[in-house]
């Protein structure tokens, strides 16, 4: 882990309360792994001492950039936004931090599982399986069409991607502005059954999104004899294992979500 | 990212903290710095005057349900609930290390019961400890689950059997939570300790007005950073003027000058705590800020500024 000034290179907003980030962190850029995450101290709200843990949602190892999908969602987050490349002032990043994902060796097929901003944490582990020619299926969930933010950057991946049998992501909208109306569990459901009928089941699957969500796709993974990942947000004070604010009930007993997660086993987690 | 240690001086650091022997007089404030290990990307936690490990317990407890903490304006809250995994393992793990990266080491002692902390201490006296933080601000089930440090015979009764069962330097660590502070600093003088440690955190709660609901899941819990250190100034600074044993001063110091300014209300020491959660290079940061502050003001010597308030 490093303890370094990352300069905002861009800040926009790319939805209903949700924006993007690009900062310079070349030694964060070319470490992070899928899943970490980096501890942020935002400039300009000293009266608020505590650091924000944000998933990073992409990284370019050439250029030393990292992005950082965030929703507004407090005093922090209100503050985020309003940081610009040249008003002179840095946030500090502990990264990468945590345990990411970790999909089994053999993976062949992969489901994965993004609601809202859970979206972001798991696009590194989609380039990665991707890469590794893992036929990848994403389903993304979100309130409205204008808030599936990352659903085009899936889109791009896919449409050429040869190893994925779906050439874009399936998508829910609360509202039914795009792809299926109601919850993108039943998007789940459906993704299961076809798989196995196909006769090539899932053997990953990774959820990242609202507490609600991940439980209940955790359950449909363990009905479906999935293995199953979650990647669990804790209010954090250190963000680096020392405090014990973040722990997370398991079947192991508490674990922190910090250093021990953000991560775990789906069927770890004492819902 | 390589350790940070402190920068080069010819300022005379090392200070006696009732028998213990600091390099610097700045040390780890318990349950912010675990044992040193998470911050070791950071600091070089051999260079701090002393580490001082989270608090621990017989057999371990389990802590506090979550939400656990809260931001408040220049501070936290937090209600951990000492969650540890006993003496056992500090022992076998976290002091063995510390040992190997030639850390001082003080062990914060923590206790539900008067023989508990007896019993903590009993089990570390063969390990490398080099001196003990008795801790207490924890409710007590012989005193009936109150604060055992806001009662002064309770006070005098665990800091006497902590002395009878070590010769190692004793600090007692006192709560801020009570009508006079200078009573109990007495009390635990009198009673054997080597030094006094404060201001522990003072209780405070917080309200999610939109839901009508506590932020802590446990209600209640304690207030630290930037916002206490007017009220552990002063405490330290009362106390200073009420025993003759040694101060480790503590509350919301976050900078080099923040250190010094204990220091010139009475302390012998100082411990960074919630500033490790701002800045994992804290430590370091304020010895090199009590440093600059000490070839400024052309001190040669950091003891020189023990109680030098003038007022």
């Amino acid at each position: 882990m490093v303890d370094i000034i990352a300069p905002v290179l861009a800040n926009h907003q790319v939805g209903p309360r949700l924006y993007l980030m690009t900062l310079s962190a070349p030694v964060i850029a070319s470490n992070i792994k899928p899943g970490q995450f980096v501890h942020m101290q935002i400039p300009g709200m000293e009266g608020h001492i505590l650091r924000r843990p944000f998933s990073v949602y992409a990284a370019n190892a050439s250029e030393g950039t990292i992005e950082i999908l965030y929703q507004v969602v407090g005093f922090g987050s209100d503050r985020m936004t309003r940081l610009t490349a040249d008003d002179g002032t840095a946030p500090k990043l502990i990264g990468p931090v945590g345990h990411g994902w970790a999909a089994p060796e053999k993976c062949e097929r992969a489901l994965l599982v993004g609601g809202g901003v859970g979206a972001a944490p798991l696009f590194l582990l989609f380039e990665q399986l991707v890469a590794a020619g893992v036929d990848v299926t994403v389903v993304l969930g979100a309130q409205t069409e204008a808030a599936l933010v990352c659903r085009e950057r899936y889109a791009r991946v896919l449409s050429t991607a040869g190893c994925c049998a779906e050439n874009a992501p399936l998508c829910a909208t609360d509202d039914g502005t795009f792809g299926r109306s109601g919850f993108c569990t039943s998007l789940v459901d459906d993704a299961i059954i076809e798989a196995n009928a196909s006769g090539k089941p899932f053997d990953y699957l990774a959820v990242c999104g609202p507490e609600p969500l991940m439980k209940i796709v955790s359950g449909q993974a363990a009905e479906a004899n999935i293995p199953c990942q979650i990647s669990m947000e804790k209010r954090m004070a250190c963000g680096v294992g020392a405090c014990l604010s973040c722990v997370v009930e398991t079947v192991n007993g508490k674990k922190r979500s910090c250093v021990d997660g953000p991560v775990f086993d789906a069927q770890e987690v004492a819902w | 990212m390589v350790a940070r240690t402190p920068r080069e001086t010819s300022v005379n650091l090392s200070v006696n903290l009732g028998g213990l022997a600091m390099k610097n007089p700045v040390t780890t404030a318990s349950g912010t710095f675990a044992a040193g290990m998470e911050y070791s990307d950071f600091v070089d936690v051999s260079a701090l005057g002393a580490v001082t490990t989270k608090g621990v317990s017989l057999n371990g407890w389990e802590g506090n349900a979550s939400p656990r903490i809260a931001e408040v304006p220049s501070g936290m809250l937090n209600s951990i609930g000492l969650q540890n995994p006993g003496v056992a393992h500090l022992k076998s793990e976290e002091l063995p290390w510390l040992r190997g990266q030639g850390a001082t080491t003080i062990v914060n002692v923590s206790g539900h019961s008067f023989d508990e902390y007896v019993q903590v201490i009993e089990a570390l006296e063969e390990a490398p400890v080099d001196a003990y933080e008795v801790n207490i601000s924890c409710p007590n089930v012989d005193a009936g689950g109150m604060t055992l440090g806001t009662h002064v015979p309770s006070v005098e009764k665990v800091v006497s059997l902590c002395r009878e069962a070590t010769s190692r330097p004793l600090i007692v660590k006192l709560t801020p939570n009570v009508t006079d502070i200078t009573e109990i600093a007495r009390a635990a003088e009198a009673s054997g300790a080597d030094a006094i440690s404060l201001i522990n955190t003072l209780l405070g709660m917080a309200i999610d007005a939109k839901r009508r609901r506590p932020v802590l899941a446990r209600v209640v819990g304690g207030f630290s950073g930037p916002a206490v250190k007017p009220v552990a100034l002063r405490m330290v600074w009362q106390c200073s003027k009420a025993v003759s044993v040694p101060i480790l001063g503590m509350g919301g110091i976050t900078t080099g000058t923040d250190a010094v300014e204990f220091m010139l209300a009475g302390a012998t020491a100082v411990a960074v705590g919630t500033a490790n959660f701002m800045n994992p290079q804290a430590t370091v940061d304020v010895i090199d800020g009590i440093i600059d502050y000490c070839e400024k003001q052309g001190v040669n010597d950091v003891n020189d500024l023990i109680g030098a308030l003038e007022c």
